[in-house]
């Protein structure tokens, strides 16, 4: 489904990911773990289709199509999606007109009309169920004056509804309680189908305990260090990350 | 009747002939306008006595060529304006606002709130000008021009201006250009709206406060519809 070959990539003139290498199938997940400032968002938003980075060598297919030509609005309609670590505010578009937008245009490109206005608010309503939202975001600024975990929430519940093939969390559990993880990371793991599949990136395993992965990459210095199962999130969380380096 | 002005509320006569236009507010009337821009612009004097209340929006969507001379006194105490203005400017459109809004007595309050999208080669002046006369104690004004700017060639001279002589006052004014946020934009794009449907959504958040100020839903709709007309042909 993705092949993510020899994938380098800059800001500016400093190089962050140097050679990355993962294949995602349908029905996977993988974690990608490691420290701060590894470049892990770096991946996810080169795969989004950010700007500021530059891909300078390599190549990444989704579904046999070169990624990498593709805009961002591109991607998410071919079933990429990027649950962001901060996701941004944006003040003046409510999340019921945001999702409307995104909606529209994901069902135009599968040549379908808009859902109807009862329909559209029906399907609203389920998918904020899920994640246990209140139904009063709806009217609110998109992420304006939500706290860390609505924010992730939130996240969480835009997936729900564009359905993608490929969801890449990053750190979606970083500022949720408790109860909030347990939230998502079920809503996440309900969401799932044999077709799809999830990059989950994060710190802990406890996110991990719902979205149970296939495989886990170590990201360190811009480079996959070490891919293995998923005793190695045990691992890393008794020793750190020393030592894998080599 | 002069062409371009809508009445939403109230019975006060609007008087002048073609291009210029005055208003006088007997104490205690309100009178809330708004005024769609036609191309060369008006000259508006507005006095409003003791009491009475103003709210004003000039709406230009796409005009060529306009210059607006106002003047607003206000004349009694209480009296109250609010003054609203939403310009998109285009190609090579130039839209000036040269506005005298004087405090001549206590207690009364002013807002302006201009709000500019400039493309293309497109001029703005916003040349504003709060007095407050000696002994126009407790004036409250206040006056802010914002702009989003478009391209590297459309140009804002933006001046508001303060001349107090009075003391016990509170004033603010302030001038903003920006562009558009390029993580909002990233942010729409990477849920599949695609980068012209997020950059109207932008443009329409930007001058939703003039908007939502219109007491008038019908009249609000009016605008919205011309605006994504206008907005869908960038
Ligand atoms: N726009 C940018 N300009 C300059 N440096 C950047 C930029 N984006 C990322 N970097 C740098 O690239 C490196 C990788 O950053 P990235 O955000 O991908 O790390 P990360 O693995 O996600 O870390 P964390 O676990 O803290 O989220 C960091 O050193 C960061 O400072
Ligand atoms: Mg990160």
């Amino acid at each position: 489904m993705l092949s993510i070959r020899n994938l380098h990539a800059s800001v500016g003139d400093k190089e962050i990911l140097k050679g990355i290498n993962i294949d995602v199938h349908p029905g996977e997940v993988h974690a990608i773990m490691g420290p701060n400032g590894a470049g892990k968002s770096t991946l996810s938003a080169v795969l989004a289709g950010r700007e500021s980075y530059k891909v300078t060598e390599g190549e990444v297919l989704f579904e046999g199509r070169n990624l990498l030509e593709m805009s961002p609005e591109e991607r998410s309609w071919a079933g990429i999606f990027l649950g962001f670590q901060y996701p941004i505010e944006v003040p003046g578009v409510s999340n019921v007109n945001f999702m409307k937008a995104a909606l529209a245009e994901h069902r135009a490109h599968k040549g379908l009309e808009p859902l109807g206005s009862a329909a559209f608010l029906k399907l609203m309503r389920e998918k904020m169920a899920l994640v246990e939202m209140d139904a009063s975001f709806s009217s609110r600024g998109v992420n304006v004056g939500f706290s860390g975990g609505e924010k992730k929430r939130n996240e969480i519940f835009q997936m729900a509804m564009l359905e993608p093939k490929l969801a890449i969390l990053d750190e979606t559990d970083s500022g949720l309680d408790v109860d909030a993880l347990r939230i998502v990371g079920n809503g996440v793991t309900k969401l799932k189908n044999p077709g799809s599949a999830t990059i989950v990136i994060t710190h802990y395993q406890r996110l991990l305990d719902y979205i149970v992965p296939d495989v886990i990459h170590i990201l360190y210095k811009g480079r996959i260090v070490k891919t293995a199962g998923r005793e190695l999130a045990l691992e890393i969380e008794r020793n750190g990350y020393e030592g894998l380096a080599e | 009747m002069n062409s371009g002005i809508t009445i939403i509320n109230g019975r006060t006569q609007i008087t002048g002939s073609g291009d210029s236009v005055r208003i006088d507010l007997p104490a205690g009337e309100s009178l809330d306008l708004c005024l769609m821009q036609e191309p060369g612009g008006k000259d508006f004097e507005i006095n409003l006595s003791e009491g009475a209340e103003l709210g004003m929006t000039l709406i230009c969507i796409g005009c060529p060529e306009a210059v607006n001379r106002m003047r607003i006194n206000l004349n009694g105490p209480h009296s109250r304006v609010s003054l609203n203005g939403l310009y998109l400017l285009r190609g090579e459109a130039r839209l000036e606002n040269h506005i005298v809004l004087s405090h001549n007595c206590p207690e009364c309050r002013s807002s302006q709130l201009f709000k500019g999208i400039l493309e293309d080669k497109a001029t703005a002046v916003f040349d504003a000008l709060i007095k407050v006369v000696p002994g126009a104690q407790k004036t409250e004004a206040f006056q802010r021009n914002d702009n989003l700017l478009l391209s590297p060639q459309a140009r804002v001279h933006s001046e508001p201006q303060l001349e107090i002589y009075a003391d016990d006052v509170k004033c603010s004014h302030g001038a903003t250009n920006g562009v558009l946020n390029e993580d909002e934009l990233f942010y729409m794009r990477s849920r599949g709206i695609s980068l012209a449907q997020a950059r109207i959504l932008q443009q329409l958040s930007f001058v939703g406060e003039v908007i939502e100020a219109i007491p008038s839903e019908q009249i609000r709709q009016e605008i919205l519809s011309i605006l994504e007309q206008y907005l869908r042909r960038q």
